[in-house]
Parts: C-alpha cells; sequence; structure tokens
C-alpha cells in the first residue's frame, strides 16, 4: 500500500492505495466518484478522461500511486452547486448526449480545448475531442455546442422538413 | 486489470539509477504509462517494480541553448514539446511527428522517450528524431553513453538499452534547427491511429534525409541524399531501405506503394 | 371530452424538449450498472477458450477453489440447463465442446477482482484441439465438421426452419410469382455477388450485469440489458422458475445497437451467486471480451440476380442469402428471417424468389445490430442497383425512381403500400437535391482541379419495417402525484435513443400538461413497470406512443368522471387545462387536478374517486406470420423508407478518400422531436460510415480473433466526420402512429456503405464489392489487384506485433501497440 494525499475536485483526500490501482478505479472504488467511465482500459476511447494537475488524462492509464500532490478534475466538480457549468448546459441544449457514457470525459476535454482556444474553429473542435469516442450522437451536436457555448454564430443545427 | 508490482517514485537521478541496477529486468521505468500501462494490462510486461520517473528532479522540461541544441528529458511530454515555441518554430518536423501521434489526452501524458524506447516500429517520434540526426543519452549507475538515434533501435521493441540503462535525455542538435520538414502518416481513419506507413522528410542545407516507420522491424533513415536528388533515386534509396511485411493493417504490397507515393509527394511539398 | 382537443395546436409534439434524463447524464450523476454496488458484492472472472473449436479433456479447479477469497468456481458440466433465443443450443458455459475463439469454459467469483482474475489464471485446461469451420461457405459444403451434431435435437420457435444434419439453423425461404419466367421475359440479366464481415457494436458501456439468487429462489438481476422483460423470460425458461421469482432491473444504459438485446452474462452470474450462497457477483466485461465473449454482428455473402426489362423495370429478382451466425443461433436466425422478406428493398418487383441461409461456424456468434441485417444485405442490394443503372445505361436516380414502390404497389410478401405506408421517392429527390446529385457544381470542379482528387456522388435508399412477432405488445400506466404532475411508466428502455424523452412528450401532448409535469421513469424494473416486449426494431415510439396516449386518456377520463360529479356536470361539458377541469360553457367553475388527483374530498369530509392511474395497452395489428414455403403474409408493423446521398473525393493514386457531404431524408411520418430525430439521423449514419470505412473482425487461419480492440479495430473519431451533413425529414403521417410518427433508431444506419461505394465508383471508377472500403480496397480496385481478403487471413502478425515475445491468443490480450 502507498500513502496517497490528493486533492479531488477541491476536497483533500489521503488514502492507501494499492500500486496496481489505476486512477479511474481509485476514483470510481476509492471515493465512489461514478461519473468518470471505463470504456476501454487502454487509453484508446477517452471516457475515463479527467483533470490532472490542469491538464486532460485518461485515468485508466494513470496509477494512483502517482498521485501524492496532485489535484484531479472529475466531471463530479463541473457542476457547482446544482448548477450546470457553461459547457454543460450547452450539451444539454444541443441534445449533445444520448446514452451519456461518454458524456463526463468529452464534457471534460472540451473544457481543455476552450481553455486554450476559446474559440475554436470546427477543425480545431474536432480535433479537441478527437481522444473522446462516442458512438451513439455521431459529433456533431456536441459540435454545436462547443461553437454555441464559445459564443459563435451559426452553431444550431436544423433537420430539414421537405 | 493491472496486478502484481511494487511502485517507487525517486526524487534523484542517484536514487533511480541505483534501483534499476538494483532490479534489473524486474523493473520497468513508467514516464507517460501510456505504452507501458497498456503492455501492462495485456500481460505483455510484467515488471515487479514500476519506478517513476516524473519526480526525479530535473527530468521534466525542454530546452534549447545554441551551443547544446534541443534537450529534451525523461518525462518530457508529446504536449510539452507542441507547447514549446522554440520546436514550433526551428523544429517544425519534429512538431509535425509529435502532432500526429494518438489524441490530445494522450499527449499530455505520453512522452517523447517513452515513444522511443518502446521501439515500436511505427513509433512517430522515431522519424523525426532520425532525420534531425538526434542522439540517446544513456545512463546508468556505471556511466553515461551517447547513442545516435541511427544506431538506437535494434529490432521489434529492441533497442540497444540494457536492463540498468536509462534514456536519460533526447539531444537534438542546435545545427538541424531551422531544418525543412513535415510527415506523411497513413491511418485506417480520419481520427488517431498508429500509423500504418509513415514517411518524414527534412531538407537543410542542401541535404536531405528520409525516415519510414511501420515499414520494417525498427523505424528506418536514409541518409546520403541531397536536395538535388531526383525523386526515383529517393524512391530507390528508400525502397532499398525498407522491408514491410502484410499484416492485418495493410498488405506488403500497399506499404510500398504508399511508402513510395509519400516520398514523392513530400518531394513536391518541400521543393 | 378530451378527443377533442386534438383540434388545438400542440405544445410539445414537434418541438426539441431537452432530454428528459440529460441533466443526470451530463453531470455524472446517471447510475448505469457498472457503477452499482452492493454490500458482499463479489466480482467474476471468466476462463475463455484460446481455439476456435476443441473438445475438453479436462478442468482443474482445484488450484482456484483453493485461493483464499475465492467464493465459487462453475464449469459448464455441473449444469444442465439450455439457453437460447429461436433455437435452444447454448450452455450456460461450454461442455464437452468450445465453439469458438473466447468462449466461456470457466467462472469465478471473488471477493476482488483480482482474486478472480488470479483465481481464472489457476483454472487448468486441457484442450483437444479439432478443425474449426471458419467461413459460413465452407459450412454449407458436404462433409464441413458440425458446429452443432444436435441441431436435430434442438428446441427452436415454430417460425423457424432448423435444417437436421447440417451447419443451417434456419433457412427462410420466398417465393413470389415466377423468377424463371421473369428471367427469360427481361432485357438484362445482372448478377453479381457482395460480402461483409462480422462487426462489434462498440457500445461505450460493455456488458454488464449484477446477479443475486437469494434463498426460495428469489433472484434479482441488475443488467444492462435493452429489454429486461426479454432477460427475465429467457432466464426463467432456461432455469425452469416462474416469472414472478425473477426481477430485472435495468438502470441507466450506455449504448445497446442491438447487441444487449438478448440474454448474455446473467445465467452464468446466477450460478456463481447461488454457489457462492446467494451472494451478489458483478461482471464487467473488457473492451477485449466484448469482442468475443459477447456476441457481434453477422457476416453476410449476398448473391443477387435480376432481370430487367427494355424499359428498365425490374421483372424479376433472385436473391441467396448466406448469414454467418457464428457459434450460436441467438438472433441471427431472426436477422436471416426479417432480411428473408426485406432484401429486395423499397422496391416494386413482381416476381421475386429469396432463400435466406443461417449458418453455423466456429467464431464468436452474430445477435442483433441496429438495422437486423438490413446495413448487411443493402451494401449488395444498392450498390447492385447502380451496378445495373451502369449496365443498361440508365440514369441511377431514374432506374431507382422507376422501380421504387408507390401506393398500390405489392412488396415481395404481398403487402399493399397505400398513399400512407411512407414516400421512398420524396427520401431520395431529397437527399439528390442535396448533392446535386448527376453534375458536379463550380466549385466542386474548382476543388477536383485544385486538389487533384476525383469527386464522385452517390446515392442508395432504404427501407426496413420492426422485425417483431406478429402479436408484439406493450403497455403504459400514467399515475398522477397528489400535486397534480404525473409519472409514465412504460418497459421501453432508454439506451441513450431519447425514447424517454419522446414518451414524455406525446404524453405531455396528449394531457395538454406542461412538459415539466410529465416524468417517464428511467429505471426499468419488471416487478414494477408494465410489460414491454423488447427495446428493439424501431418499434419503441409507435407501440409505447400508443400505450401512453390511451392510458393518458384513460386517467384524465377518471378525472372527468369525478370532477363531473364534483361540479355537478355532464362529462362532455368539461375541458381542462393544466392544472384544473372546468366546465366548458363556465370556466370559473373547476376542480383542480391535485384536488382530483388521490381521491376527491368533499368539504363535509366525504370522499370520491381514488388515486388516478391510467393504463393504455397497445398490441400490433393485423399482422400475420409467414407463410413458411413462400414467404407470403403481413410481417411489417410500419415501413420507415429512407436515402442517403454522399459526395466524396478521392485519391486515385493512393485510394484515400474523403467524405465531402452527405445527406440523409427518412419518412418519419411525424417528427417527434427534431433534435432527437436529427441525433438519430447523424448517430446512426456515422455509426453506418464506421462499418462502411473500416470495421470489422479479422481472424487467423485458426480462428483467432486477432483485433479485438480499438488498437486495430477503429471506431469513427470526430475527425472522421464528413464536412457538411444534412438530415431531412419527410412527413408522411402513419395512420396508426402516435401524432402519424413512425421510428427512425435505426434506419440511418442502414445504406450508408453503398452510397459511399456508389460515390466512390462514381469518382474513381473502383468496382467495390466488399465492404468496408478500406484505402488499400479502392486502391487494389483501381490498380486491379486482387481484391484483399483478410477476414481470415494467413498474415496475421503484422509489424508492431511480429515479436512473439509480445503476442500472444489469450482472449484476454490485446494487440499491444
Amino acid at each position: 500500500m502507498i500513502t496517497v494525499n490528493v486533492t479531488v475536485n477541491g476536497k483533500k483526500y489521503k488514502r492507501d492505495v494499492e500500486p496496481s490501482k489505476t486512477l479511474l478505479r481509485f476514483l470510481r472504488e476509492d471515493l465512489g466518484l461514478t461519473g468518470t467511465k471505463e470504456g476501454c482500459g487502454a487509453g484508446e476511447c477517452g471516457a475515463c478522461t479527467v483533470f490532472m494537475d490542469g491538464h486532460t488524462v485518461n485515468s485508466c492509464m494513470v496509477l494512483a500511486a502517482e498521485l501524492e500532490g496532485r489535484s484531479v478534475e472529475t466531471i463530479e466538480g463541473e457542476a457547482k452547486e446544482g448548477v450546470l457549468s457553461d459547457i454543460q448546459a450547452a450539451f444539454d441544449r444541443h441534445h449533445a448526449i444520448q446514452c451519456g457514457y461518454c458524456s463526463a470525459g468529452m464534457v471534460l476535454s472540451v473544457r481543455e480545448l476552450l481553455k486554450r482556444n476559446p474559440k475554436p474553429s470546427v477543425e480545431q473542435i474536432k480535433e479537441g475531442i478527437e481522444g473522446n469516442f462516442c458512438r451513439c450522437t455521431g459529433y456533431q451536436q456536441i459540435i454545436e455546442a462547443v461553437l454555441d457555448v464559445s459564443g459563435q454564430e451559426g452553431s444550431k443545427g436544423e433537420l430539414h422538413y421537405v | 486489470m493491472l496486478s502484481g508490482f511494487n511502485y517507487a517514485a525517486p526524487r534523484t537521478r542517484g536514487e533511480l539509477l541505483d534501483l534499476l541496477a538494483a532490479e534489473g529486468q524486474g523493473a520497468k521505468l513508467l514516464a507517460g504509462g501510456t505504452d507501458l500501462l497498456v503492455n501492462m494490462r495485456s500481460g505483455a510486461v510484467k515488471p515487479r517494480l514500476v519506478i517513476d520517473v516524473k519526480r526525479v528532479e530535473g527530468f521534466s522540461g525542454i530546452e534549447w541553448s545554441a551551443k547544446d541544441g534541443l534537450v529534451m528529458k525523461a518525462s518530457t511530454t508529446i504536449n510539452d514539446l507542441l507547447r514549446d515555441r522554440e520546436v514550433r518554430e526551428r523544429f517544425p518536423l519534429l512538431a509535425a511527428c509529435a502532432h500526429d501521434l494518438a489524441s490530445y489526452q494522450v499527449r499530455n501524458r505520453a512522452t517523447v522517450v517513452g515513444n522511443v524506447v518502446n521501439a515500436s516500429p511505427c513509433s512517430d517520434m522515431a522519424p523525426a528524431l532520425l532525420c534531425l540526426g538526434a542522439r540517446a543519452r544513456i545512463s546508468s549507475k556505471t556511466g553515461t553513453r551517447e547513442v545516435p538515434f541511427k544506431e538506437f533501435f535494434t529490432g521489434v521493441k529492441r533497442t540497444v538499452l540494457k536492463a540498468d540503462e536509462l534514456l536519460e535525455l533526447i539531444i537534438v542538435p542546435a545545427e538541424e534547427g531551422g531544418a525543412r520538414g513535415s510527415y506523411r502518416k497513413l491511418k485506417r481513419i480520419n481520427g488517431h491511429d498508429l500509423g500504418i506507413v509513415g514517411v518524414a522528410m527534412m531538407k537543410k542545407g542542401g541535404l536531405m534525409r528520409i525516415a519510414v516507420s511501420s515499414a520494417a522491424p525498427t523505424p528506418v533513415l536514409v541518409d546520403g541524399l541531397n536536395e538535388t536528388s531526383t525523386p526515383e533515386a529517393a524512391v530507390a534509396a528508400v525502397r532499398k531501405a525498407i522491408s514491410p511485411i502484410s499484416d492485418l493493417r495493410c498488405s506488403k504490397e500497399y506499404r510500398e506503394h504508399m511508402v513510395e507515393v509519400f516520398v514523392r509527394r513530400l518531394l513536391e511539398e518541400l521543393k | 371530452m378530451f378527443e377533442q382537443n386534438e383540434s388545438r395546436p400542440e405544445l410539445h409534439v414537434g418541438k426539441s424538449e431537452r432530454r428528459v434524463e440529460g441533466i443526470s447524464k451530463i453531470t455524472g450523476d446517471a447510475v448505469y450498472v457498472s457503477d452499482m454496488a452492493f454490500p458482499g458484492m463479489l466480482h467474476a472472472q471468466v476462463k475463455k477458450s484460446p481455439h476456435a473449436r476443441a473438445r475438453i479433456l479436462r478442468i482443474d479447479t482445484s488450484k482456484a477453489e483453493a485461493l483464499p477469497g475465492v467464493r465459487a468456481v462453475i464449469i459448464g458440466k455441473e449444469f444442465n440447463y439450455r439457453l437460447g433465443l429461436y433455437v435452444v443450443d447454448k450452455d450456460i458455459l461450454a461442455k464437452d465442446e468450445v465453439r469458438h475463439y473466447g468462449e466461456a469454459v470457466a467462472a469465478v467469483a471473488a471477493d476482488t477482482l483480482e482474486i478472480a482474475s488470479e483465481a481464472v489464471a489457476l483454472i487448468e485446461v486441457e484442450y483437444e484441439v479439432l478443425t474449426p469451420v471458419l467461413s459460413h461457405m465452407d459450412a454449407l459444403k458436404e462433409g464441413a465438421p458440425l458446429v452443432h451434431p444436435d441441431l436435430g435435437k434442438y428446441d427452436y420457435v415454430p417460425v423457424f426452419s432448423p435444417q437436421a444434419g447440417t451447419n443451417i439453423p434456419n433457412l427462410s425461404k420466398l417465393r413470389k410469382g415466377d423468377v424463371e419466367k421473369g428471367f427469360a421475359e427481361s432485357e438484362w440479366i445482372v448478377e453479381r455477388e457482395y460480402t461483409n464481415p462480422s462487426v462489434q457494436h462498440v457500445p461505450m458501456e460493455t456488458h454488464v450485469a449484477i446477479v443475486e439468487w437469494k434463498n426460495g429462489d428469489n433472484i434479482t438481476i441488475w443488467t444492462s440489458a435493452q429489454s429486461p422483460f426479454t432477460v427475465r423470460n429467457l432466464f426463467c425458461y432456461t432455469f425452469k422458475l416462474p416469472l414472478n421469482k425473477v426481477r430485472v432491473v435495468v438502470p441507466h444504459v450506455g449504448g445497446g445497437f442491438g447487441g444487449k438485446a438478448g440474454i448474455h452474462l446473467e445465467p452464468m452470474l446466477a450460478c456463481l451467486s447461488r454457489k457462492a450462497g446467494g451472494m451478489p457477483v458483478k461482471l464487467q466485461a473488457s473492451r477485449e471480451e466484448e469482442f468475443s465473449l459477447l456476441p457481434c454482428r453477422s457476416a453476410l455473402t449476398y448473391r443477387i440476380k435480376t432481370g430487367i426489362s427494355a424499359e428498365g423495370k425490374i421483372v424479376a429478382q433472385k436473391m441467396t442469402m448466406y448469414w454467418d451466425a457464428g457459434a450460436y443461433a441467438d438472433y441471427a436466425v431472426n436477422v436471416t428471417r426479417a432480411s428473408g422478406y426485406s432484401a429486395a428493398g423499397p422496391y416494386e418487383i413482381p416476381n421475386a424468389w429469396i432463400d435466406a441461409y443461417t449458418i453455423y461456424t466456429n467464431k464468436p456468434y452474430g445477435t442483433a445490430y441496429r438495422g437486423f441485417g438490413h446495413v448487411e444485405f443493402f451494401w449488395g442490394l444498392e450498390r447492385h442497383m447502380d451496378l445495373i443503372a451502369n449496365v443498361i445505361g440508365m440514369d441511377r436516380l431514374e432506374f431507382r425512381r422507376k422501380n421504387l414502390l408507390k401506393p398500390g404497389s405489392i412488396t415481395i410478401t404481398g403487402e399493399r403500400i397505400s398513399e400512407h405506408s411512407g414516400n421512398p421517392t420524396k427520401c431520395l429527390d431529397a437527399v439528390a437535391k442535396a448533392i446535386n446529385f448527376g453534375k458536379l457544381t463550380p466549385q466542386e470542379e474548382a476543388r477536383q482541379k485544385m486538389t487533384g482528387r476525383r469527386i464522385g456522388k452517390g446515392i442508395a435508399t432504404l427501407h426496413k419495417a420492426p422485425a417483431m412477432p406478429s402479436f408484439t405488445a406493450t403497455a403504459a400506466v400514467v399515475k398522477m402525484n397528489s400535486d397534480g404532475s404525473v409519472i409514465v411508466n412504460v418497459g421501453l428502455t432508454e439506451i441513450g435513443q431519447g425514447s424517454a424523452t419522446a414518451i414524455a412528450q406525446i404524453a405531455a401532448e396528449r394531457l395538454r400538461f406542461p412538459f415539466s409535469k410529465v416524468k417517464v421513469t428511467i429505471e426499468k424494473d419488471t416487478d414494477k413497470e408494465p410489460y414491454d416486449w423488447q427495446t428493439v426494431a424501431s418499434k419503441g415510439l409507435i407501440l409505447s406512443g400508443n400505450a401512453t396516449g390511451l392510458a393518458c386518456d384513460d386517467m384524465l377520463a377518471q378525472a372527468y368522471e369525478v370532477a363531473a360529479q364534483v361540479l355537478r356536470a355532464n362529462v362532455i361539458d368539461l375541458d381542462h387545462d393544466a392544472d384544473r377541469v372546468f366546465i366548458k360553457h363556465s370556466p370559473e367553475r373547476g376542480v383542480s387536478f391535485a384536488a382530483l388527483s388521490v381521491g376527491y374530498a368533499f368539504p363535509d369530509g366525504n370522499a370520491i374517486g381514488g388515486p388516478l392511474i391510467g393504463v393504455g395497452r397497445y398490441v400490433a395489428q393485423g399482422l400475420t406470420n409467414l407463410d413458411k414455403a413462400t414467404g407470403q403474409g403481413l410481417p411489417a408493423l410500419d415501413w420507415t423508407f429512407g436515402a442517403h446521398g454522399i459526395i466524396v473525393e478521392v485519391d486515385k493514386d493512393t485510394g484515400e478518400y474523403k467524405i465531402i457531404k452527405i445527406a440523409s431524408a427518412f419518412d418519419v411520418g411525424r417528427v417527434i422531436n427534431p433534435d432527437i430525430v436529427r441525433g438519430q439521423c447523424i448517430g446512426g449514419m456515422i455509426q453506418g460510415l464506421g462499418t462502411a470505412i473500416c470495421e470489422g473482425y479479422i481472424y487467423d487461419e485458426a480462428g483467432h480473433l486477432l483485433n479485438p480492440s480499438f488498437t486495430d479495430n477503429k471506431i469513427p473519431t470526430a475527425k472522421d466526420l464528413p464536412e457538411e451533413i444534412e438530415s431531412f425529414a419527410v412527413q408522411t403521417a402513419q395512420v396508426d402512429g402516435p401524432f402519424g410518427a413512425r421510428g427512425v433508431g435505426e434506419h440511418p444506419m442502414i445504406s450508408v456503405a453503398p452510397a459511399l461505394g456508389n460515390a466512390i465508383r462514381e469518382a474513381v471508377g473502383a468496382e467495390l464489392l466488399h465492404m468496408p472500403i478500406r484505402f488499400e480496397d479502392v486502391w487494389r480496385a483501381l490498380t486491379t489487384k486482387e481484391p484483399i481478403d483478410n477476414w481470415i487471413t494467413k498474415t496475421p502478425t503484422g509489424s508492431c506485433r511480429s515479436d512473439p515475445a509480445t503476442r500472444t491468443n489469450s482472449p484476454d490480450s490485446a494487440a499491444a501497440p
């Protein structure tokens, strides 16, 4: 067992962890923060994306033992006291959600993107969420939500009637 | 699922090298973990001890000086490299290859050193480092040596590194700064994928180098060309250097064809 | 009464109400089975076969059992339970013989995942490796090894036709008119064969279940299943238990796409729980297990022979379908049946002949997948239509328009199409117009010139009816709370498709209540929800939507009846708004729903009425079984027609291509929620694109699956989107649909691949007969090299994997990059 002191969503935790425990399992099993999901366990799909020290990582590819002194942010820290963040509200408005399993990682990747690029182009949005697989939405409404939250015109796509 | 190993996070270079010397084959170095943890999960690698290099003082960051060139450390991530202005301005080929590696959140963790010590034939960083004449500074408890990258890879997933050795620094010579370069990578989708073949080209001061990934047991460098080499000469030299195989990703003949197409297109692009 | 309200402007139908479960999903609050844990819960792991076909000589579990923390170990021989959806051909765990790579041969429940995993490694299995039958075409040959020698003894649902002594668990036939006579009268005959491999659904949440088998056979199953009642009913069939002993609970589900339609991990976990003294046992499949322990979509070989008249009318079509079921029949027999009556597409064909075979092979088994066979056969059919148009020299759009079903047309099963059935021509015309089909615009000409890449345009039509029993039924219960808000219970699960929101809109519309007053339950519990057959087949909107409407009417009728007494009025003279029931001609005299909701109390304390609970029942109307010899009958609740148009840009030197635009149109009858319809249109289209461009199972010649992970089974990312996407809705009202609506959950995935294949053919002339269309496939077609068929390959080891030290054939190990 290794003792780690870690800040998660602004709260301090001290926990003993097995060396083999991933950050993903630590969050879900030890802290009960199950909003972060496992999609592949191999760093390919991005469902488990969280912030670590200010940048996104696939939490399935990080050991909990590495956490000493670090700061982690998860989807549970995104809404504040019941109020959705701007990104979450835009996802809700744009139907950028279907089964919801990729949503946590997707929202955090969008936050990372907007931090470095407040008005990303469509191409830049696609690149920003490239590492987050979504099998349901086809990504388009997610892209529109990001355009909207970054204050860009023409973000709303429409169903056309014949 | 991962299981059955110990974890150490040494704070100094000395502690790290001592641990490596003591553990030898049973130890694996953890930097970004984006290859190591995948291989541990699949059971391909079963270390007794995982040594985290990220806490070692002086092992992070990226440095540029006209004297020493560009120096990347054992914990320098791909995105560290891409965020660095010197890299973007002086080493566009390095940035091009780095940018094509995996996804954003993987690049936040994956390290340049990790990408080359893993020694996958489809390494994205190797082609740039080969073209730019980069050197590997290798350290162990018993000393330090430097190996040019064209001698670094010895086979599929094999390098010159011994069990007690660490690839401590990657050094790109200052004189390669300002070299023009570009990278073409064949993927199965537009999104992140391993290179099915990759071709990097660099031109500087009359010199031209080409490096190819996923077309031989190791990434390969084609040296001895110059800016006036004809496309035919370049293609012929590259063909001689590669030995692609057929696999589930594509056929040998398509790899050969695509390498040739990429060489010709890069010549056009960097005219 | 409230029926008259229907002439008023609609409040909710046709509006993009937010998803009812959106906030819980976007905040991480939504609980999936993978997030659940119970006191004392054990963790299961599975020992899987590394062979495609082998006799099990010996299993030694003693070391595993001795490991501290192990609570139960099970092997196949312990049980005599048989499982199967339509053909009862499966054991809980393989018994004497393993039939596919990755099949479960033993399972462990232990205190932790780590112990379970270690215990599995300690289980010794000795195999005698047998020669597998891998290609479904080989499995039909005389003398091929039989995957199920006992096929003749299995129980099966009588609408199917297993062929004893063969590898064929079902053969569906259709005969309409006289094809040979039709061919004799034809000006042209075009015949071709089209193929596609098995693919994986890839729900982001892999299959997961928790099962506890308590004393007295009180069993609870929490599972990521699409169809809780199907899990319950099949589970009870297998274990010979009364249905009221088994409770199946389905919370949020992280995508299904058909892969979670049947019963999968639950029986194995139940056996582990019983053996472990009733403790709850959980298993979530790894991504690698999702590819081979869990089912996939069947491969198909589709041969089409078409006779065409001098005028370009299809006179006769002979179709033979060879479906690769893999090791178990599961849904594949029903995919075969459903495809067997739809295989001609939305075309009028006077003389049709179909033989559709389901074939056993030693590969992971096929199940339902979005489109239920149609994605697969439309690849061939719509490539074939282009091929015919090119052969006979007719415009590809014109040829299709000429042959599409129209009011008065008779389908190949003998159904008469009416003006209410939907309009395939309108869909096709919409996409053709959206992509400027048949010519290049000046901008496209300029782009072609600039890039050197060739631009081509392709179109493809599609149709599908729900594949379901003729008597498919469902129900809804609408309950009013004492504040006048309502709760709607339906058995239909919310797996991402948006049904819960659509049902809430239908209820709010029918009640004329604000949307916020309606709650549709998300967690489905077979003890609490009214029966629903399954959440599959794009049938939920029509069936559950109608049941919901009826339940609302029923509840309002109860409210009106009590209100009439309270107000001393005739029911016929009452009306209501969001809050109260009132008398039409003196609206000031009314009574609030809150006062009526759980029984009305007069000022003196006397009470009448009772809780307002409306019930609606709905069963599919007018459908019949199909004649086994001719396939004639009425199988379709409704037909949703559609079309895709694609503009592609192809590099003719490399075969690489890029999709510039996709336009899709579907006749959905009536749009209930435009944003959800659009989400289905785009999401399904991209999923279809994945199978069109790169997805597919690759095996070595011993039957090992070589790409059971995202390393070598890529799925589309955001960067794989076409540059432009347009979605169109045609609204030809479905007479018996709620507000005229019909389903569109599966349809967007169908016919994306042939539209792409047709566009590539137009751009550079590559005639592709196999999907997916990998860049190399295009290049090979262009350079007239032999097509690469590496779906069962001689060269399994890749440049990145050719180091024997890092390569294993274990179903637990993914390809290491």
